[in-house]
């Protein structure tokens, strides 16, 4: 084992010491402010993530006419909301909603990872991206949906979407049974982002 | 297509050997000073001190390296280990850092875990 590699009981005290020596000397040196990190991370923590698509997917379980919109004007539909700017433009141009319904289940899949509607769902897990999990998903959808720990009944339709740089699909859940009495907002920590890709379904906490 | 560097860059990453962890749909910190050593990486391709690819090449070159070293325990792995590594450097290659000014830092690291 090389020294560069060498074990160290202490790897995260000289880790963070070593980054905070190197922002301090940058900032010194005026190539960045003691904002930057902040501001550049802002862009993942509060503008594009699954806390949007969340937004969306509780206002739809709240107001069945938006939901009808969403679903025939995806883009549109988004741009009525108080959502960061590009969420309907940009790369969420193309983005279409498919809703689930009492016999009837969504789930999406992507060829390209740079095709996943990632302004409302964040970044794609690993397994996404799996050759295997794609092929799989689009011969044997239920089967594949089974291992998720989601079996779908055989009365239940299955739909497989295939985003493209052309279009980029996501799924508005079903509301969870016994959510009645709660807010929008509590709503949309029910939404997950495996909900709104398919491979799970919304349930109350 | 207006498309904001940030979503470009780690975009990119997806599927690649250098895809980042990430958690429920978001970047995953194990501590600040991941999210410290992301962030500044991102911030100086952004501001065009260096490409975003040739520090993903740093990045893969750094992740292959540590692999070969450990070719069956992975248990000490820590992809921002490698990160901070390949970021270091970077800042040198390009002259924003000199590698002396890299040697202090060193030491603070050293001296902090002591």
């Amino acid at each position: 084992m090389s020294e560069r590699f060498k074990y160290r009981e202490d790897r995260e005290v000289y880790s963070a010491a070593r980054v905070r020596a190197l922002e301090a000397l940058l900032i010194k040196k005026g190539i960045i402010t003691d904002r930057t990190v902040d501001t550049v991370l802002e862009f993942f923590e509060t503008k594009m993530g699954p806390f949007n698509g969340a937004k969306i997917v509780a206002r739809a379980w709240v107001d069945p006419a938006f939901k009808e919109r969403l679903v025939a004007d995806t883009p549109k539909a988004i741009a009525e909301l108080d959502l960061p700017d590009g969420m309907a433009g940009a790369e969420g141009e193309h983005m279409r909603a498919v809703a689930n319904a009492p016999g009837l289940h969504n789930l999406i899949i992507c060829t390209l990872c740079s095709c996943y509607p990632w302004p409302v769902l964040g970044l794609p897990p690993y397994w996404y991206k799996d050759p295997t999990f794609r092929s799989r998903a689009a011969r044997e959808p239920r089967a594949v949906l089974a291992e998720f720990g989601l079996p779908i009944s055989k009365d239940v339709e299955v739909k497989v979407w295939d985003s493209s740089a052309q279009i980029r699909w996501f799924v508005v859940p079903e509301r969870p049974a016994g959510t009645e009495g709660l807010s929008e907002t509590e709503l949309e920590a029910l939404v997950t982002p495996e909900a709104m890709m398919g491979v799970a379904v919304a349930k109350a906490a | 297509m207006l498309t904001q560097f940030e979503h470009f860059a780690v975009t990119e990453m997806m599927g690649k050997p250098d895809s980042p962890p990430r958690a429920n749909g978001t970047l995953c910190f194990g501590s600040d000073w991941e999210r410290t050593s992301f962030g500044i990486a991102l911030a100086l391709a952004k501001e065009g001190y260096f490409e975003w690819d040739d520090f993903r090449d740093e990045l893969i070159a750094s992740i292959r390296a540590w692999e070969d070293d450990h070719p069956s325990d992975y248990s000490s792995w820590n992809y921002y280990e490698q990160f901070l590594t390949a970021l270091e450097s970077a800042v040198v290659k390009t002259n924003l850092l000199t590698t002396s000014e890299l040697r202090e830092i060193f030491d603070l690291g050293n001296q902090a875990s002591q």
